[in-house]
């Protein structure tokens, strides 16, 4: 039997951040990863599922158990949340986070390093850029040109994979004891419910133990968080912190279709940082993205969206007649234009019944596998169609290009997911609205957290990794002080 | 991709133009086919708007757009709602449009009412 201070269930970019930054406490800390060093079949299989509803990638698909997690297979897309992620929205139902975006602003430059995206710049990057090609104007309106950063590693190659990165750090911290091929089957329970008692842990050849912490976090990412909690219901009959039926619920990714709309822009080609990660002297790699303002998001009720630039196109004779049509009646020289399609990431909202459950199917292990229900709302596009059509009212405004909203049907052909599994453990002060409280702590159990996106109410458009490591950081300030 | 060049309705041709358009012109009185202004200038039939469809510089490439206006009003209703909304010339109304959002989608395009009303019109003559 181990008995450290801490157990991390999970070994990707949530658990590795937390133990990097309790490695100089006085916590010994035992990270316990399912996978071992690099992709394994075997152990990916723990991860496959069903699924009920709108068609969605297999649930062993768009995540990875091995070190590292999910970040082993992620692009690198970073981009802070914003304000009004965060709040409570009273046009969308089971929206707001119990604490504002300025609680997370000072874990942010920890969550970048660790990321490797080099210097904070985001919505300020349009100064650094000039040199390259001008910004499109957009003049006054609802959408305005955000950007993304990318994680690189040295080398600048794309990106930081978490496990190969800060696996030797891990290694060479003398708290930190990482421990890969530990699968965890059972969060165990005190009697009364309140504390976590023990862990079982087993490996896929056959061994099993137990660990016996002070305090647990659960980093297994958005899915697997909500799996261990249901599946380890000795104690509570629905599984632990699910006294109020919310675990697996809220399930929600951003939507990516590819393809929504096409965008031309009067002067001629686009500066090379619409559409293409562009990297500047200075290291930094940027792309450009359209975004709703905070106060057009709040005023049109729209929810978070990044649009951003796909590929050249060409146009038939009505994309040409539109725009010279257009233009002539504007005074505007077109003869340069050039076209492009627009894809987005989208956020949706939250839902219920969107949500995982557990199955009779059990995996090597014996624990029962997920199912998923997928679905969404279709006023989540409605919203959308506004920020798009505000977009291309703000090209027309200005004299700069002209907007094709593309048909609602065709945008679920080229859809396509961010691979971001948000929300089954979402955080609420009441415990009837969420499972964990805004320290991340599972309601009703003392010394058990869960770190990651599942624990997001409401998700925004951003990518999640840079957003939920902020978070882990502030849950590891949290336990600083907790111990201390 | 290059579609054209924009000109002022009321203006002269662009030199370049003046060279194609000549070019073409020799061209077809060699050919003995057409008389130089029809390869010169685009000529219409007449209608009973061409008070307002003279705002359009292309009436054919206009046409194409209009097409695809889905529930456009009678030709004699479209050119009464037009005369005044462009009045002040089809520019400043187009701007007057994109700046208090009134906005129509045609085809997915996303254009000024005016020029989505005045290419349903050029579309329907």
């Amino acid at each position: 039997m181990l008995a450290p201070d801490l157990a991390i269930i999970g070994g990707g970019p949530a658990g590795i951040s937390l133990a990097l930054a309790l490695a100089s406490t006085k916590l010994n800390i035992l990270l316990l990863e399912s996978g071992g060093p690099n992709f394994d079949p075997q152990n990916q299989k723990m991860y496959a599922g069903s699924q009920s509803g709108l068609s969605y990638i297999a649930l062993d698909a768009g995540r990875l158990r091995f070190l590292g997690g999910s970040t082993n297979h992620w692009g690198g897309w970073c981009r802070p949340l914003d304000e009004i992620d965060f709040e409570k929205r009273d046009w969308v139902a089971h929206s707001g986070w119990p604490f504002p975006r300025k609680a997370l602003d000072a874990y942010y430059p920890r969550a970048q390093a660790l990321v490797e995206a080099g210097p904070w710049l985001y919505d300020k990057a349009g100064g650094s850029v000039t040199t390259l090609g001008p910004l499109l104007p957009l003049g006054d309106g609802g959408v305005y040109t955000s950007w993304f950063q990318f994680s690189k590693t040295r080398d600048s190659e794309l990106p930081t994979y978490f496990g190969h990165r800060y696996e030797g750090e891990l290694k060479r911290a003398p708290k930190v004891t990482p421990l890969l091929g530990a699968n965890v089957t059972g969060i165990r329970l005190s009697a009364n419910g309140q504390q976590v008692d023990r862990l079982d842990v087993a490996t896929l050849t056959g061994k099993r133990f137990t660990v016996k912490p002070r305090l647990t976090v659960l980093a297994a990412g958005g899915m697997e968080n909500a799996r261990l909690l249901l599946v380890s219901n000795d104690v509570m009959k629905n599984g632990v912190g699910n006294q109020n039926d919310l675990v697996g619920r809220f399930f929600a990714d951003n939507p990516i279709p590819r393809d929504v709309a096409t965008l031309v822009s009067f002067a001629g080609p686009l500066a090379p940082y619409y559409g293409t990660n562009l990297k500047l002297a200075n290291g930094p790699i940027l792309q450009a993205a359209f975004a709703p303002t905070q106060a057009f998001g709040r005023a049109k009720q729209v929810a978070g969206s990044l649009t951003t630039v796909e590929q050249p196109v060409d146009l038939d004779d009505t994309g040409k007649a539109a725009v010279i049509t257009t233009a002539l009646a504007l005074g505007v020289d077109a003869s340069k234009a050039s076209a492009y399609s627009l894809g987005c990431g989208m956020e949706l909202s939250p839902d219920p019944e969107r949500r995982l459950t557990l199955t009779d199917e059990k995996d090597a292990l014996g624990l029962p596998r997920l199912k998923l229900n997928m679905r969404m709302a279709e006023k989540d596009f409605t919203l959308y169609h506004q920020t798009l059509r505000e977009l291309g009212r703000q090209l027309l405004a200005s004299g700069t290009g002209v907007l094709k909203i593309n048909r609602r049907e065709d945008w679920s052909k080229s859809m396509d997911w961010g691979n971001h599994h948000l929300g089954t453990t979402r955080m609420h002060d009441d415990p009837k609205q969420g499972v964990v409280n805004a320290d991340g702590q599972v309601h009703g159990v003392n010394n058990l957290y869960v770190a990651g996106s599942s624990v997001f109410p409401t998700y925004g458009a951003s990518n999640p990794t840079l957003n939920l490591i902020a978070l882990t950081l502030r849950l590891a300030d949290h336990l600083k002080k907790a111990v201390a | 991709m290059t579609f054209f060049k924009a000109q002022n309705p009321q203006g002269a041709p662009s030199r370049r133009t003046l060279i194609a358009g000549a070019a073409a012109a020799s061209a077809a009185v060699v050919a003995g086919l057409y008389r130089f202004t029809d390869v010169f200038v685009k000529h219409y039939a007449p209608t009973p708007y061409d008070d307002v469809l003279v705002a359009l510089a292309d009436r054919q490439q206009a046409a194409k757009l209009g097409a695809l206006v889905s529930d456009a009003p009678a030709p004699q209703a479209l050119a009464t709602k037009l005369r005044g909304a462009i009045k002040p010339g089809l520019a400043a109304a187009a701007r007057a449009d994109t700046a208090s959002g009134r906005l129509t989608e045609v085809g997915g395009w996303v254009v000024p009412e005016s020029v989505a009303l005045l290419s349903a019109l050029a579309a329907k003559v």
